[in-house]
């Protein structure tokens, strides 16, 4: 039923209590299930007689795959392979629960998980082939057009031509998340990788994190070719070292919150800090911070457990209250649609891209 | 009381209606999530696909409230309810033996206050330690309770099994640092103790709570105190020829200096884990310690303990040995760096005073090693005090020893905890150190206590006159 890499992270996990302090949505649910350990021992269970019941389906979902627990552990091993999996066999147990069925249809059926047929984001006068090509990601498209728009912006004001493509496919990267990594996602990956090579791009700047660790990670593996990745923290840093921006200075105060894929799955920490820098914020962290994040909850997850991820993102802002910076900003459109939407009284997000391109 | 038919639906209508439908959940998979914790059976029972002990019903609370309610209806009912934290015990102390209610406190983690004239923290007790730690490290602070299990287990946890962290020999076990607290008895009151734990105003009643392992009432609340983090930290290890002369310089450290960590190793552990994590290969008794705080008193005590350690013979191995250890202090416990399934496995931790506690090494790993030929022992001690010190006893069976019916592999078991534990207790020394009793020694607390025993089965009957806290736990 499981794979063998599966079984033996599963087995490991099941009396291991370690990583547990990390999982953002057990400290704001409180629930045992919530944990990596007791995943693991459900699936531990699965492989000696458990039947797999709907409240198990339901409890496999109720996972951010942040890698939190992952990156915590001191072996290597991963919680998220087994819940990857728990994920495909509750779909072909046919108890995925309904609300997640519906993400999945929309996702199979518009290759995005808002089931949007046309971007919001502004494409006029933008080309569609080219040496450079910027990959937006389903979020940023149907969601945060803001934080295209502003990348938009920065890269323009830096001379760089770039080319977007109108009708971008699924990466996979939601579609993994839901249904593990399933021969219908590596399916949405050949897709986007014959995308992408028609664009005759020789380089691609991914603005979401979960596009870019999908791409950079999986790509590969699954025979999919393509040319250099580079995240949209890593370019933009890269036009400011090279002096293709002038940015307006400031001395505010500002917390900057590593989005789980960007700051565990790519290792990059450093870019967006950067970033504030040559603005001249002064970066106040959060004790949680680069690989320790807290995770402030998926756009994937925000369309199927709504009140998790809201729970999840108000609990990261919790953590920016501790801080005394009155104002938060991230690099992942999906940070920004959870982070934007929950800011409390008196605090203040910004897209990192906005905030480039209103320094610009 | 049996209850038949409907009977547990009409019991979850009442239980939803004081936590919310959605904090309630009958599952099959989601009761048997509770049915093992870190204790060796419970894993063993899982692993042969075996079904774990399940509770009734999981609730889980967001107030001291509705802990009260949940006690009520339990006590209405003769309902067991049993309390989950982490789940991170190595006794069995919150397995639901007896079915019924398992209350699972994690809901309840939020910081309710730092105090910095006083230097204290207050927070709900089913908050991770990590967590309370993590807070009270944003304010430059720690609250010093730096156990393995930090990471897992709950502020209710610590308390309720009476925990102790790597820096105890400096800064105390959890009842040593804990200020005050807020209980829900049996009964659904709501009671606190009383706001600082030293007066005299009759028996502290932190200590009844603290260390009671659910039996007696439910810790919802508790305040700690906060430590101003060391300015400097120092690492030593030294290579004592033997047993005796290690723990005669600790002793005489103990009167002299307070170490924040002080780990002496026998031969046998030393040779192993020591070897395996540092690379060090020379025989004898290991210790590795650290003393903490102020640079110029540091530098102080780091003299005195040089000039002790040679008293005894230890030969000084530096500094880098102790950083190598604390920057792996938690490596240990992840998979595949600690004893698992398939062996078979224990800690019997013993404390005794420093006229016993070499007397009860030898005699345990005597009678271990006699009954049970094919068990390895190995042991440290890593709690010390002015009187005496622990014994971090651990016995290891290799799975070719282990029975693999899973009842015999139980029989086994309890039989070499029985000869290990029986062997301390026969020469002064007590049947836990810092784990707790829960299950796993429960029906070895009335041998230990002798007639005192009545002095918590009066707590017990009068606090809990249904039994329905924790039942077959604590000897009680």
């Amino acid at each position: 039923m499981f794979s063998e890499k599966a079984k033996k992270n599963a087995d490991a996990c099941r009396f291991c209590w370690m990583c547990r302090h990390l999982c953002p949505v057990q400290l704001v649910t409180g629930k045992e299930t919530n944990t990596p350990r007791a995943k693991g021992l459900q699936v531990s269970m699965l492989e000696r007689g458990m039947t797999m019941d709907a409240e198990c389906a339901r409890t496999m979902y109720e996972c951010l795959l942040c890698g939190a627990c992952t990156n915590d552990c001191a072996t290597g091993f991963d919680p998220l392979v087994f819940i990857r999996e728990a994920r495909t066999q509750a779909n072909v147990l046919d108890l995925v629960p309904a609300e997640v069925r519906k993400v999945i249809d929309r996702v199979l059926e518009t290759g995005n998980i808002y089931g949007a047929k046309e971007p919001r984001v502004d494409l006029s006068g933008v080309p569609e082939t080219g040496d450079t090509l910027v990959w937006l990601g389903e979020c940023a498209r149907h969601s945060v057009p803001e934080t295209a728009e502003a990348l938009f912006a920065v890269l323009r004001k830096a001379g760089v031509p770039f080319a977007v493509l109108k009708n971008e496919p699924g990466s996979g990267s939601s579609l993994g998340d839901l249904l593990g990594f399933v021969e219908d996602v590596r399916a949405q990956a050949q897709r986007a990788g014959e995308a992408i090579r028609r664009s005759g791009a020789k380089r691609v700047i991914v603005l979401d994190s979960y596009d870019a660790a999908l791409m950079r990670h999986e790509y590969k593996d699954w025979g999919v070719e393509l040319p250099e990745i580079v995240t949209a923290t890593a370019c933009v840093d890269q036009l400011i070292r090279e002096g293709r921006l002038s940015l307006k200075q400031t001395h505010e105060v500002i917390t900057y919150h590593d989005g789980s894929r960007l700051a565990r799955d790519l290792d990059e920490h450093e870019p967006a800090r950067a970033i504030l820098k040559a603005m001249g914020y002064e970066i106040h962290e959060m004790w949680q911070n680069r690989r320790l994040a807290k995770c402030c909850g998926s756009a994937v997850a925000g369309q199927y457990m709504p009140d998790i991820r809201l729970r999840v993102a108000e609990n990261r802002w919790n953590d920016v209250k501790r801080t005394d910076a009155k104002h938060l900003t991230a690099a992942c459109p999906q940070s920004t649609e959870a982070l934007a939407a929950t800011a409390p009284e008196e605090y203040r997000y910004t897209d990192l891209f906005v905030l480039v391109k209103e320094h610009l | 009381m049996e209850r038949r038919a409907f009977m547990n639906d009409m019991v979850r209508t009442e239980l939803e209606d004081v936590v919310g439908v959605e904090n309630v959940s009958v599952a099959v998979s989601d009761r048997m999530t509770y049915g093992v914790d870190y204790f060796w059976i419970g894993r063993m029972w899982a692993d042969r696909g075996q079904v774990p002990p399940m509770p009734d019903w999981i609730v889980r609370p967001g107030s001291a409230e509705e802990v009260s309610k949940i006690l009520k209806i339990a006590n209405y009912y003769k309902i067991p309810v049993h309390i989950w934290g982490g789940g991170s015990g190595s006794q069995g102390g919150a397995l639901p033996m007896a079915g019924g209610i398992m209350m699972d406190m994690k809901r309840m983690s939020r910081l309710i206050e730092i105090d910095e004239v006083s230097r204290t923290i207050t927070a709900e007790a089913g908050m991770i330690f990590q967590q309370l730690e993590w807070y009270a490290n944003e304010r430059g602070y720690s609250c010093q309770h730096i156990p393995s299990c930090l990471t897992c287990g709950t502020i209710g946890g610590a308390l309720g099994h009476r925990g102790i962290g790597i820096m105890s020999t400096k800064y105390g076990k959890i009842d040593d640092m804990c200020v005050s607290m807020e209980v829900v008895l049996p009964n659904g009151d709501i009671i606190n103790t009383l706001p600082v734990p030293k007066h005299a105003a009759g028996p502290d009643l932190n200590q009844i709570f603290i260390g009671s392992e659910g039996t007696l009432g439910v810790i919802t609340k508790a305040t700690f105190k906060l430590f101003e983090q060391p300015e400097n930290r120092q690492f030593r290890a030294f290579l004592f020829p033997d047993m005796h002369s290690g723990y005669m310089a600790g002793r005489d450290l103990m009167q002299k200096v307070k170490p924040s960590i002080l780990r002496f190793y026998d031969e046998a552990e030393s040779g192993s884990i020591i070897k395996k994590i540092l690379g060090f290969e020379k025989p004898g008794c290991f210790m590795n310690l650290a003393v903490e705080g102020i640079r110029r008193v540091v530098d102080i005590e780091m003299e005195i303990i040089l000039e002790i350690a040679r008293k005894w013979g230890g030969q000084d191995l530096g500094s880098e040995y102790g950083e190598k250890w604390y920057e792996n202090r938690i490596t240990f416990f992840y998979p595949g760096h600690i004893m698992d399934i398939p062996q078979m496995f224990g800690t019997m931790d013993t404390v005794a005073t420093y006229a016993n506690i070499e007397k009860i090494y030898w005699a345990m790993k005597k009678a271990v090693n006699e009954n049970f030929p094919f068990v390895r022992y190995i042991s440290h001690s890593s709690h010390w005090y002015e009187w005496g010190c622990m014994n971090y006893t651990r016995f290891i069976v290799d799975p070719k020893d282990v029975p693999q019916d899973p009842e015999e592999a139980i029989r086994l078991h309890n039989q070499i905890w029985n000869c290990g534990v029986r062997a301390a207790m026969e020469n002064g020394g007590v049947i836990n150190d810092h784990h707790g009793i829960g299950l796993k020694l429960s029906r070895l607390m009335k041998e230990q206590y002798g007639p005192a025993m009545q002095v918590m089965e009066g707590l017990k009957k009068s606090l809990d006159p249904n039994g329905i806290l924790n039942p077959y736990k604590l000897g009680l």
